[in-house]
């Protein structure tokens, strides 16, 4: 009926994919290199985080397990970074673990980084167990006993030896176990070590998996939580040190208006032709 | 026999499980401990049929010349590097520490940060409100996407002394439906595990003992 309405119509749900995906390109890369700095709010999960964090006393040992691998590390290592930061900021000891292969590369990376940021020592402040095979069977066999599951740490050493895990066996001696997850592992540690051991939790995850585990943390089964970067940003200013997380929020903000952006001009042609067809139908 | 064995097995396992929950008990204590020990080692050794698994299965698509046998190249040689260098320089050291983080990590953070462009192309082609539940769950997908980020926060209107944002709205979406909607499938879920655990203890279920079981 009319062509010259019809294509601009069919324009806005045809875009090419090549101005999409430099569209991103650019929403991502130029607030990283031109900062907006804009005002992030802190959510009642991440203060419960950050309250829960505060709660254990210098010199006690919590359990961090790494539940990822690097595909999620631009999203995690930040959660990862800043509950280091924190802990060792407050003299707090740290236990850590993965329940990933690939995630043992990256705890001793960020391990590592934030013991020497804070002056600490392996084995006394800090340790690290590795990687075990099947994490329902690790989960358990904590809560019976740490050494049981793992009688070396991840360099060979028996975890007998670590002056950190004197007097230290069990989810009932751990005030706190922090898992930075992608994937449904938050939801295992609430079932396992928090339903049969009563172990208190908090949990780090991806912004998709956050979605998924708010029923326990509205039943308080979870006892914090940090949901995607916005998390970790948020955490890292309840800390007070900016890093990653805090750095990525102007760049998530403008791809994720980007997107809605996108989803409506394609929602708008795709509303403006079947009116043109409902018409032409009529006709 | 041969199937009655499993079955058996399966019964008593299942209900030593079961029992332990319930009970302090020393003696079965120290079976529940062992049985987690063996479950990592029986875990472990999967791990070591999957990597011949992928050997074997590369292995005849290179020996068949079949479509893509370049990559299958890569897949084994990949692997077999890694493990070379694992062996004989540890993990602490020398290549394998290195190839982890200058080659597996950027690749596998670079697929997923890829995921950004797909996500953007795929929602913009394919998120479209033809329906009435499509287009509900168009408007909740857009008030999470703007309420999770510091931007969508600034957008909003007072009332009185408290600011109504989209991240509020997004906090009564992800809190409210969303959880409804989780806590429903959850439960349906646990429902069905506990029947079919049950149906698994009892030797009703089968299926699990392979064909003709």
């Amino acid at each position: 009926m009319a062509p010259t309405g019809s294509a601009w119509h069919e324009g806005l749900s045809r875009v090419d994919r090549r101005v999409l995906f430099l569209a991103v390109a650019a929403a991502v890369a130029l607030p990283l290199l031109f900062p907006l700095n804009l005002p992030i709010r802190i959510s009642q999960e991440a203060r419960a985080f950050h309250r829960e964090m505060e709660g254990v006393a210098p010199g006690r040992v919590i359990l961090l397990s790494f539940d990822y691998e690097p595909d999620t590390m631009a999203e995690l290592d930040p959660m990862s970074l800043a509950v280091l930061r924190h802990a060792f900021g407050r003299g707090v000891r740290v236990v850590a673990m993965t329940t990933y292969a690939g995630g043992v590369g990256i705890a001793e990376r960020i391990l590592a980084q934030a013991a020497a940021e804070a002056g600490k020592s392996y084995g006394t402040d800090y340790a690290f167990l590795g990687y075990n095979p099947d994490y329902s069977a690790t989960m358990l066999r904590i809560g019976e006993s740490l050494r049981g599951a793992y009688p070396t740490d991840n360099y060979g050493r028996p975890t007998d030896e670590l002056p950190l895990l004197q007097g230290v066996d069990r989810y009932a001696e751990i005030p706190l176990v922090v898992t930075i997850s992608a994937s449904a592992l938050s939801e295992y540690w609430v079932i396992w070590a928090g339903g049969k051991y009563h172990a208190r939790i908090i949990a780090g995850n991806t912004a998709i998996q956050a979605v998924l585990i708010y029923p326990f943390l509205q039943t308080g089964q979870l006892a914090g939580m940090l949901g995607g970067l916005k998390g970790a940003a948020e955490y890292e200013r309840l800390v007070g040190r900016d890093g990653a997380g805090v750095r990525g929020m102007d760049a998530q903000s403008l791809a994720h208006f980007l997107i809605v952006l996108f989803i409506l001009l394609g929602n708008l042609g795709y509303l403006l032709q079947r009116r043109v067809r409902a018409r032409e139908t009529r006709v | 026999m041969k199937r009655t064995g499993p079955v058996l097995l399966g019964f008593l396992v299942g209900m030593l499980m079961l029992i332990q929950y319930f009970t302090p008990n020393r003696w079965i204590e120290a079976r529940y401990n062992n049985v987690l020990d063996w479950k990592q080692v029986v875990f472990g050794v999967t791990l070591i049929l999957g990597v011949l698994s992928l050997l074997l299965h590369h292995g005849r698509l290179i020996r068949r010349r079949a479509s893509g046998w370049g990559y299958s190249w890569v897949t084994v040689a990949g692997l077999s590097v890694m493990i070379v260098a694992g062996v004989l320089r540890g993990k602490e050291h020398g290549p394998y520490p290195w190839m982890f983080e200058y080659v597996q990590s950027p690749m596998q953070a670079t697929l997923f940060a890829l995921l950004a462009f797909y996500v953007a192309s795929a929602s913009y082609r394919a998120f479209r409100a033809r329906s009435l539940p499509a287009g509900l769950l168009l408007i909740a997908g857009v008030i999470v996407m703007l309420g999770r980020v510091p931007l969508g926060e600034m957008i909003g209107f007072h009332a009185g002394e408290r600011f109504y944002s989209l991240a509020t709205l997004s906090d009564w979406v992800l809190a409210v439906p969303n959880l409804a909607a989780k806590r429903g499938i959850m439960i349906g879920v646990g429902l069905g595990m506990t029947a079919t655990a049950i149906k698994i203890i009892l030797g009703i279920e089968r299926t699990y003992l392979g064909k003709g079981a």
